[in-house]
């Protein structure tokens, strides 16, 4: 292999100065059979034969073969003939025709290099479009692979948002729920612990009555302290509506419809809002709250449809104006629907259907939107699944 | 009532939780003695007699297990009956682990406290029962001359003797003399008697260290 392209060059060069020996020799005899039919004939085949060779054999064949025309012109065809010598009276066309072939020559090897040089740029050409193609091909690949790195990022940010809502619920209704069983069952204790005394006291003998009095007296107080602690806890919820701000419901959709999105796509479910475009009011409330119960309402439509299989799943959020004052929004769901027996009991606090449910969920959605001065309710659908849906009322004053 | 009498001691910072357990307590003749703390319990001057701790799980100074942990800390062996508004499991299985006699959650049933307060007085009582024979025991004990102690080892460790004679350099009528004396001052009926006292003597030695 090694030894190739020194052979192939050797042969290359044996080639192109024998190219320019076999041509002067064929225009040497065609001239020379020429010269025999008519008297003058002219060099044209060794023109021909210098521009050939010079094309196909470059620059230094084409001057052999014009060093090798002008010996076979001086010593075959200028007097005296079969002689190198040129006699005084030819010698100008003799130099008029060494002249001419070293001018054609020249022009020729011109020319040859000229389109090499074409070519070599052509191919440069198509080569670096080659590269920038591959490069570009390349840059776009890693641009979708960047896209969908992103994409899936996003999922993930908005999933572990939506899981960081639901944990801060729940463990703010844990630490709430352990702060209130304390709470309540401090008097509960003591009044069990009295009627407990109370009974030992009034079996001894003889009865103790002032102790069993005493006990008494205390389980009535204990029994009010309970009271009070349980309306205190009432009173914290009912009447906490610290905010009071101005809300586009539509906004709180699409606000919401961001942090469901990761549950949505995870649970296969397909989510569509149908929001009037004009909603001409705005309401008053707690913005938290009120996100609070669509993503309520959201999850409990996304849980219902989870054994879902032989339908589309899918969630329809959708807001308009119920009445000239009051907005309503609704959630419609495919999903199992509601039993009859369950329907008067869902809004119940700790009533759930669910394996995992607290059911506090639509509970405390109901008092939210009771406290905002709505209503929540829900209804089956004529095909598949629930809707629930609540009004709230719609704010004028500051579309007026 | 008299000093040796039982005692229970109550530990809850709801006053009202504190009155209704002494009110119950009282009823079937117990005396009781309250705390609002851990603090105020551990600075009071408690009797000497049989007792038991009623402790609130969580209190405003530091938590029952806490207090539970001190006690154990200082060699203080008192049983325990553990109250708490919400348990959970890791707080019950440590409070158990650790000796308590029982883990009630409030509300409970008087009947239940009371049952569990005599359960643990009656304990209270063996272990009072057990350090008091284990003290004259050992004053026992601790009256015999070194060379009867020497003898009092051997002996028990089933030696004749002749054989503890041979061992200590002296006659068999001399360590005959010792032996007597040992019984006596021991309070030893027989030789099978002795091997009992010195065996709890050795396993409470080996428990104190």
């Amino acid at each position: 292999m090694e030894s190739n392209p020194g052979a192939h060059r050797l042969t290359s060069v044996v080639f192109r100065y024998g190219l320019a020996v076999i041509l002067v020799a064929a225009a040497l005899g065609v001239t020379s059979l020429l010269q025999n039919v008519v008297s003058t004939a002219g060099y044209l085949f060794f023109y021909i034969a210098v521009v050939v060779t010079t094309w196909f054999g470059g620059r230094w064949p084409g001057g052999l073969a014009v060093v090798l025309s002008a010996l076979s012109v001086a010593y075959f065809f200028t007097p005296p003939i079969h002689s190198l010598t040129v006699d005084r009276q030819s010698l100008p066309v003799f130099i008029e025709f060494a002249a001419s072939s070293v001018v054609v020559g020249w022009f020729s090897s011109w020319r040859r290099q000229a389109e090499a040089e074409l070519r070599y740029a052509r191919d440069e050409l198509q080569l670096r479009v080659a590269e920038r193609t591959a490069e570009l091909t390349h840059s776009n690949v890693q641009l979708l692979a960047e896209i969908a790195e992103r994409k899936r990022a996003e999922e993930a940010y908005y999933e572990a948002q939506a899981e960081l809502a639901r944990v801060t619920r729940l463990s703010a209704m844990g630490a709430l729920a352990a702060s209130i069983s304390h709470e309540v069952n401090q008097p509960l204790a003591a009044v069990v612990t009295n009627a407990d005394a109370c009974m030992m006291w009034l079996s001894s003998d003889p009865p103790n009555l002032e102790e069993a009095r005493a006990a008494v007296d205390c389980i009535a107080q204990q029994g009010t302290r309970a009271s009070d602690v349980v309306r205190h806890i009432r009173a914290m919820f009912t009447k906490a509506t610290p905010e009071r701000t101005r809300l586009q419901v539509n906004d709180l959709i699409r606000e919401v419809g961001i942090l469901i999105e990761g549950a949505a796509l995870r649970n296969q479910v397909q989510i569509e809002t149908e929001l009037a475009p004009d909603l001409p009011a705005t309401t008053l409330g707690d913005r938290v709250q009120l996100q609070q119960v669509i993503v309520n309402l959201i999850v409990n439509g996304i849980e219902a449809m989870s054994d879902v299989a032989d339908r589309p799943r899918r969630l329809v959020i959708s807001s308009r104006m119920q009445s000239s004052d009051e907005l309503l929004i609704a959630v419609r769901d495919s999903g199992v629907g509601i039993a009859a027996k369950d329907e008067k009991r869902i809004f119940d606090a700790f009533f759930t259907t669910k394996s995992q449910g607290m059911g506090m969920g639509l509970s405390i959605s109901h008092s939210i939107i009771e406290a905002h001065g709505g209503r929540l309710w829900a209804s089956r659908n004529s095909d598949y699944g629930a809707t629930l849906q609540f009004t709230l009322p719609a704010d004028r004053e500051i579309t007026a | 009532m008299k000093d040796s009498d039982p005692i229970v001691f109550v530990v809850d910072d709801d006053a009202s939780v504190r009155d209704a357990v002494q009110r119950l307590i009282a009823s079937v003749g117990l005396r009781v003695q309250t705390f609002g703390s851990t603090r105020e319990f551990l600075s009071s001057k408690r009797p000497e007699a049989p007792a038991c701790l009623v402790l609130d799980v969580r209190l405003p100074d530091s938590s029952g297990l806490e207090l539970q942990d001190d006690l154990a800390q200082a060699n203080v062996h008192i049983p325990i009956i553990f109250i708490t508004g919400h348990a959970d499991v890791p707080m019950t299985v440590r409070a158990m682990k650790a000796g308590a006699v029982e883990f009630l959650t409030k509300p409970f049933r008087g009947q239940e406290l009371l049952d569990a307060i005599q359960q643990a007085i009656a304990k209270d009582r063996a272990a009072w029962n057990e350090r008091a024979q284990m003290s004259e025991l050992r004053g026992r004990y601790e009256s015999l001359t070194p060379r009867e102690k020497e003898v009092l080892k051997l002996v028990t460790s089933g030696l004749l003797n002749k054989q503890i004679g041979a061992e200590l350099g002296t006659s068999e009528l001399t360590i005959k003399t010792h032996r007597g004396h040992v019984m006596e001052k021991m309070g030893a009926e027989s030789l099978a008697d002795l091997v009992k006292m010195s065996e709890r003597l050795n396993r409470s030695d080996a428990m104190s260290k």
